[in-house]
């Protein structure tokens, strides 16, 4: 029977579980996401580097392919926790780029269409709506960075053997860490931003200008009081000192990894805090 | 089970709300319907009443500040995620995702609700035909006309199929039609669908058409509680009556047809007559008094009396005491 003429009767079904609940907001907000052309083309873009990288390891890995190339050069082009800290710098900025596009359009139609309400008086709890919208970004973020990252270093083992992996198996721990601390941060940027302005466009450039306003400022305080924990407060810079400890790199002059770590967690803290005082199905004006 | 299908719907124990360092709602007790009955309870009051905060209360968007309130006899301070799942609310204020299809926008709702996909996509369909936007359920919401907006809000809240719907000023900016037909689809919620229906309102006649039950607010307190399908019942009716000439024994004189009327100067009366007994006795008792009939109004409106003088407008409302009487 047609729809239209079978009429409204309620449903007694049986109800999902919160599981299946909770996924609903990430489900609808993926679709709605991939339907726009420019973050497509991006996503698409970001895979060009992880291509090419998996054609250097491919090129390592087959000896007689580099007979021809000079032996300080063949030595020098290996795969090792500086090969993938460079993957991780291209992988973290296309990150960066699709967060600014991806994020406002999140949270911030609900707020100008004062759709909390909506949300919240189903059973939604603000934390679990802040989740799922986390969930979108992480997710999204994580097709570019260390899903890719993963593959390749998969590929890597495949080629090199147990061996590698053996010894290099903290690189890949590392990478897949340190790309979650960087979404973490990237993803709540963009929430907040959308969380408190409603154009789109506005906190789009607003999480974006939040990178590098802090490392203008880092580097202000570096240069005005001669001192190199300045850059403490920029969050590309500390997750940089994060990773360079994960991967076994030597990381540049300044605080150490230790420190930046605590700075990003603040970060981390602050962020979830200014979303938190946001996202009320009622605002009470005192 | 059956002890939460017999609660009331709403219980409120010297519930009290702050925002800020204001008290909205000072200490109010109550208990109104009864779960699972199918019945509208219309919560009525001027602007600032207090009527949003307790609806926003209930459904767990404010704290307490002291006391308690419970919706289906589970408490909204800690109980909400259990409620929700049964609970259909309809805000006041424009509320959806623009670039949504309202079919879409409907269905993730319901899935939101716990409805699986393809339940909740069909349940989107039905309801969005019942609410009578079958024919636009494919266009974007920012689309949407006032009116239609307001359905597609209804649509939403009973998607569900809710045990109780919420309806903060459900016919607001809606044109007379849409008002009558948004009237009549609350009507079918309760009386077909069976689902307990809380209207927020301060259109009397609205509440008046659809309720079973009105609470009246001032000053976030609850002023007065009534039945109104006792009221109904009664079948009084209200008569305005104003005269010219000495209506000093027009008091008595109403008694002679077992009515009631109570003065309000320069000539004017508030009159209830009883079941049985029209307007043209009046005509025929002011006729015997020697008085000029200058104005005669014949009004079934008795919420409007009720909420006059709750609101302190009325110093008494005829028939007071059989009103009283009918509140159970």
């Amino acid at each position: 029977m047609a729809v239209y003429k079978r009429g409204y009767r309620r449903y007694d079904g049986p109800l999902t579980g919160r599981w299946a609940r909770f996924l609903v907001l990430p489900r609808y907000a993926w679709r709605r996401l991939y339907q726009q052309r420019l973050v497509l083309l991006l996503t698409m873009l970001a895979f060009v580097w992880p291509l090419l990288c998996a054609g250097f390891i491919y090129l390592t890995n087959h000896a007689e392919l580099l007979q021809g190339l000079d032996r300080d050069f063949r030595q020098f082009i290996q795969v090792n926790g500086q090969f993938f800290s460079i993957f991780m710098y291209v992988q973290a900025g296309f990150a960066v780029f699709l967060a600014a596009l991806a994020g406002p359009g999140l949270i911030a139609p609900d707020l100008a269409n004062n759709a909390l309400p909506l949300y919240f008086s189903r059973p939604l709890t603000r934390w679990s709506y802040a989740l799922a919208r986390l969930t979108v970004l992480m997710g999204m973020l994580s097709v570019v960075t260390w899903v890719p990252g993963l593959v390749l270093f998969a590929l890597q083992v495949g080629l090199a053997g147990g061996a590698w992996f053996r010894a290099n198996w903290t690189i890949g721990v590392g990478m897949v860490a340190g790309f979650l601390v960087w979404l973490l941060i990237l993803s709540l940027v963009a929430m907040a931003s959308s969380a408190y302005v409603k154009w789109r466009v506005v906190a789009a450039a607003i999480s974006l200008a939040f990178f590098f306003i802090l490392s203008g400022v880092g580097e202000m305080i570096d240069q005005v009081l001669r001192v190199t924990w300045g850059h403490i407060i920029d969050p590309a810079w500390a997750v940089n000192q994060v990773w360079c400890a994960l991967l076994g790199v030597t990381p540049p002059e300044g605080p150490g990894a230790a420190a930046s770590a605590w700075a990003l967690a603040a970060m981390i803290v602050l962020l979830a805090l200014v979303i938190e005082r946001k996202l009320r199905p009622v605002e009470v004006v005192s | 089970m059956s002890d939460v299908n017999t609660s009331p719907v709403v219980e409120l124990e010297d519930l009290r709300v702050r925002l800020g360092r204001r008290e909205i709602l000072h200490g109010i007790t109550c208990r109104l319907g009864v779960s699972g009955t199918g019945k509208a309870i219309g919560l009525l009051g001027p602007n600032g009443a207090g009527k949003s905060t307790l609806i926003l209360t209930l459904l767990g968007f404010l704290r307490p500040s002291a006391g308690r309130a419970r919706i289906l006899g589970l408490d909204c301070a800690h109980s909400m995620g259990d409620a929700r799942s049964r609970i259909g609310y309809m805000p006041e204020n424009d509320s959806f995702i623009g670039d949504m299809t309202a079919v879409g926008f409907v269905r993730q709702m319901a899935e939101l609700s716990g409805l699986p996909a393809e339940a909740a996509l069909e349940k989107a369909h039905q309801v969005l035909f019942h609410v009578g936007l079958g024919e636009a359920r494919y266009r974007e919401l920012r689309t949407y006309s006032l009116g239609m907006k307001q359905m597609a809000k209804l649509a939403q809240a009973i998607v569900h199929g809710p045990e109780l719907v919420i309806l903060d000023e459900p016919t607001n900016g809606l044109d007379p039609a849409a008002r009558r037909r948004m009237l009549k689809l609350i009507a079918e919620m309760k009386n077909e669908q069976g689902m307990n229906v809380l209207v927020c309102s301060h259109l009397l006649r609205d509440i008046e058409q659809v309720c079973d039950e009105a609470v009246i607010m001032k000053d976030g307190a609850v002023v007065h509680h009534c039945n109104l399908e006792e009221e109904r019942r009664s079948n009084r009716s209200f008569v305005e009556l104003e005269v010219t000439g000495d209506d000093g024994n027009l008091r008595t004189a109403l008694t002679e047809i077992d009515a009631e009327g109570v003065p309000e100067g320069l000539g004017r009366w508030r009159i209830v007559l009883p079941p049985g007994v029209q307007v043209d006795a009046i005509w025929s008792l002011a006729g015997r008094q020697n008085l000029l009939v200058r104005k005669l109004t014949h009004r079934r409106d008795t919420l409007e009396e009720i909420f006059l003088k709750a609101m302190g407008h009325l110093a008494h409302t005829p028939g007071e005491s059989s009103v009283e009487a009918g509140q159970g």
